[in-house]
């Protein structure tokens, strides 16, 4: 049904091909080179907590790993909450620059990207990109540096690379909480089935199971994910990917 | 066409996108970059049942909704096709698409539909997708059409943040996303309540309009819902 052949006549730039990343040196090297195409020094992966009323941002890795730099520190400090808000409410590019700097982005990037007040401590511009992934996982890459560049072309660039890389790190974690989480085949059947909105009765009956067994199955899984009811284990399994 | 076409977006700086006209414009100037003819700004619409959608904006709308009808768009979008930001484009072969019906596919062909992209959205957590048609295969840019994915983000972001129609697009109240996201959270009602200093009886309340709202028929499924679109 796709058309393969499609691609070998627009060829995608190629620092843009999907590079999988298989543990977190390999995500910083990518993050590095990331950076290094618009002149940032230091640079920050963040995830997103997903509890609804304190947004926090909670470093996966920097520029500094495996230590944690002054930009990861200063994201995701306490008092960093309106910036945590900014992030999960768009996805617009936030920058910021000293008091008294010029802005770094050219005009035409501008046009995109927001200026918010410099939310570290220190005299250094900066640029954060917010990223998700479908059933709410979401966090931001930040830039540092006292030489950014980046142009309008090289901002849609560097956030499709962000996504690119967001979504492979956040593959991992997933891949790594579900060897920790032996959730069987049935088991995720029947809270995929849950989710659709069917009771017990239905699932049993539509897989040719006992009712006593399509609930043992949701049992087990609630335990196994740590839930403390069969809705919230079904909330977990969409939100960690385990459904979709 | 071996060259991977930049998109000229900057010679033609468009100013912050802040009505709707905007967003007609620079998606029209979108297509003209990634050489596609025709454009659709979709959301999945949750208010009315599962197979449903809202078009935003579009130059397609009367023979698109006459090709394929609400169900049909809302087929393609969730046909597995849809990629996301920073993620290889995918052509959608009209001729092909064994998930629409034949009468769709000829429809699609009649009028001129080769190829279809799909490119799912990101503004601050919702789900809209933007399709983009060619008249005939390769025709369009995916280089640049990957490209230009993002600033389809940004505009779209700048839109509903310029208009506010974000949060009335949200179908569910402010109480009522609350209600759903503690539920989610493994709380009982009873819990729910002494969280939010309610009654019971007005959480359950609460919940149940959800649960209407949506169409589902339990909360597992409202909840489902909910998480799927990204509201919780």
């Amino acid at each position: 049904m796709f058309d393969e052949e499609k691609l070998t006549g627009w060829s995608l730039p190629a620092e843009w091909s999907p590079q999988p990343v298989t543990g977190l040196p390999e995500a910083v090297r990518v993050c590095r080179r990331i950076a290094d195409t618009m002149n940032a020094e230091s640079f920050s992966l963040q995830f997103l907590s997903p509890q609804g009323e304190s947004r926090r941002l909670a470093p996966v890795f920097d520029s500094d790993f495996p230590g944690v730099s002054f930009l990861s520190k200063a994201l995701s400090a306490r008092d960093a909450g309106a910036f945590a808000r900014q992030i999960a409410q768009s996805t617009v590019p936030l920058w910021w620059r000293p008091a008294g700097g010029s802005p770094f982005p050219s005009a035409g990037a501008r046009c995109w990207a927001d200026e918010i007040e410099n939310p570290t401590e220190s005299d250094t511009c900066g640029i954060a990109f917010p990223v998700s992934l479908e059933h709410g996982r979401s966090g931001v890459i930040a830039f540092a540096g006292d030489s950014i560049v980046i142009d309008e072309v090289g901002l849609c660039d560097v956030h499709a690379r962000c996504f690119a890389l967001f979504g492979e790190v956040a593959k991992q974690r997933l891949e790594d909480c579900a060897k920790a989480l032996p959730v069987s085949k049935r088991e995720i059947e029947c809270l995929r089935l849950t989710a659709s909105g069917m009771t017990s009765e239905d699932i049993a009956s539509s897989l040719g199971l006992s009712v006593h067994t399509a609930n043992q199955y949701l049992t087990n899984s609630t335990h196994k994910l740590n839930a403390v009811n069969r809705i919230h284990a079904v909330a977990k399994a969409l939100r960690s990917g385990l459904i979709d | 066409m071996t060259q991977a076409a930049p998109i000229q977006t900057t010679q033609d700086a468009p100013g912050p996108v802040t009505s709707r006209a905007g967003l007609a414009r620079f998606m029209r100037r979108t297509c003209s970059e990634i050489c596609a003819d025709l454009y659709m700004l979709v959301e999945p619409s949750v208010e009315r049942g599962p197979k449903s959608v809202r078009i935003i904006t579009s130059n397609w709308i009367f023979d698109a909704l006459e090709d394929l009808g609400t169900e049909g768009i809302a087929a393609v979008i969730e046909s597995g096709n849809a990629t996301g930001p920073g993620m290889q484009p995918r052509a959608i072969v009209t001729a092909e698409a064994t998930f629409l019906s034949s009468e769709e596919r000829r429809a699609l062909r009649d009028h001129g539909h080769a190829e279809l992209y799909c490119q799912k959205l990101d503004a601050g957590g919702t789900r809209i997708f933007a399709l983009f048609s060619g008249e005939t295969r390769h025709g369009i840019n995916a280089a640049a059409l990957a490209r230009a994915h993002m600033a389809c983000c940004y505009a779209l972001n700048q839109f509903f943040t310029a208009t506010g129609s974000r949060a009335s697009r949200d179908p569910l109240s402010e109480r009522e996303r609350e209600c759903l996201a503690w539920v989610s959270q493994g709380k009982t009602t009873d819990e729910v309540a002494v969280i939010l200093g309610v009654s019971s009886n007005t959480v359950n309340s609460y919940v149940a309009h959800a649960i209407q709202k949506f169409g589902a028929s339990n909360r597992a499924m409202a909840i489902a819902t909910a998480i799927r679109s990204g509201i919780i």
